[in-house]
């Protein structure tokens, strides 16, 4: 299964050096967005395995935090033309955001590019078929949205795990007296981890019911969590549509 | 193997056809009359795709040695469309005009793609050292 790489350039034809390098990486299957919203756009309705932003430092970095808000999983890479300056650098790291400087020998820029692509994990998995009894729910995720069936369960006070299983990978969601009390996806914990499966729109689920985490990572009531991703779900949106 | 100059023509022909199908969409828009809105947003779109178009299309079209057949078309298409609301306007017998030429660069455009990705699919089964020897060969073949 190929890398899918998102590459945001405002001017793919001709600023294409790191295009150049990519389209030669085997294995790698790049997307071209020029502008933020349509990038966003491309994000909301399809999987990448990594994002790309190229172009001068602080904007780079600016549209690179964008995304990152909203797509809090994904891995996100900035190539800037200079040396970025020390503040903008702390802020990359502080967000997760990779920072590759453009302005050195093909084959060093073309080394370090292949080493992001090569750790980008793959976190691809089927949805595992079949019933198991210990699953008192198990519906899929393009009928009901995660926000739609964790509402249901916590309005009645359910205990259990949910689990997500999706081409992006699995996700658990545990409650406790219809409050979250964990969550976990990949790298990502808590809250960070409950927005991110909010935004998947296809995939299975599957409840047990009384499997309780000795973790805490959700401290905040349900309703707060709702709202707050659903507002923010809402400016992913409107970041598409500018 | 791939090959760099065709991924690059790859590159280049797709982002060139995504432009031209993008301009048909608002172009269509443009002319159907049912609907009576043309937002400033959608004047602006066009004119940000209209930007992108003059700025590659010559050097893409060259690229690809397809300059002298369609950069004509390509700019009476781009000339005659000046905005949503000009395109509205336009007679019937230039709609028509218009719609010929856009299709003629699209359909052209296409019959390209579909040769250039018959050509990656070829290279995909090779190895570098398999493409070297066999041009290597064509060339003794040629010389003699």
């Amino acid at each position: 299964m190929d890398t899918r790489l998102l590459i945001l350039n405002n001017d793919p034809v001709f600023e294409d050096r790191v295009l150049t390098i990519f389209e030669m990486m085997e294995g790698v299957e790049n997307h071209i967005a020029r502008t933020l919203s349509e990038a966003v756009s491309i994000l909301i309705g399809e999987i990448f395995d990594g994002f790309v932003v190229e172009g001068p430092a602080a904007l780079a970095l600016e549209q690179a935090t964008h995304v990152r808000q909203h797509f809090p999983s994904l891995r996100i890479a900035c190539v800037v033309a200079e040396r970025p300056v020390e503040e903008l650098a702390t802020a990359a790291e502080q967000q997760h955001i990779g920072l590759i400087v453009s302005c050195q020998s093909y084959h060093r820029l073309s080394g370090i590019l292949g080493r992001f692509v090569r750790s980008i994990e793959k976190r691809s998995g089927t949805a595992a078929e079949g019933i198991d009894p210990c699953h008192s729910l198990i519906g899929n995720l393009n009928q009901f949205s995660a926000a739609e069936i964790l509402q249901m369960s916590c309005l009645s006070q359910r205990s259990g795990r949910f689990t997500f299983k999706s081409s992006r990978g699995n996700s658990e969601i545990y409650l406790q007296h219809g409050a979250v009390r964990h969550a976990i996806y990949g790298s990502l914990e808590g809250e960070a981890a409950v927005a991110e499966i909010f935004r998947w729109r296809q995939g299975r689920f599957y409840f047990e019911e009384g499997i309780i985490s000795q973790v805490q990572t959700v401290d905040r009531p349900w309703a707060h969590l709702l709202i707050d991703n659903l507002q923010k779900l809402d400016e992913t949106l409107e970041l598409a549509s500018v | 193997m791939r090959d760099r100059d065709l991924e690059k023509k790859l590159r280049l022909i797709e982002l060139q056809l995504e432009s031209w199908k993008k301009l048909h969409d608002l172009i269509t828009y443009g002319l159907d009359k049912a609907k009576p809105i043309v937002s400033s947003e959608q004047e602006r779109q066009f004119t940000e795709l209209r930007g992108y178009l003059l700025q590659e299309t010559e050097y893409i079209l060259r690229e690809l040695g397809v300059l002298a057949e369609l950069s004509g078309k390509t700019m009476n298409v781009l000339q005659r469309s000046v905005s949503i609301r000009a395109v509205r306007e336009l007679p019937n017998d230039e709609v028509r005009r218009l719609e010929t030429e856009w299709n003629a660069v699209f359909t052209k455009l296409g019959v390209v793609r579909g040769q250039l990705k018959a050509r990656r699919k070829q290279l995909a089964g090779q190895t570098a050292l398999t493409y070297h020897l066999g041009r290597i060969f064509r060339r003794a073949a040629a010389a003699h």
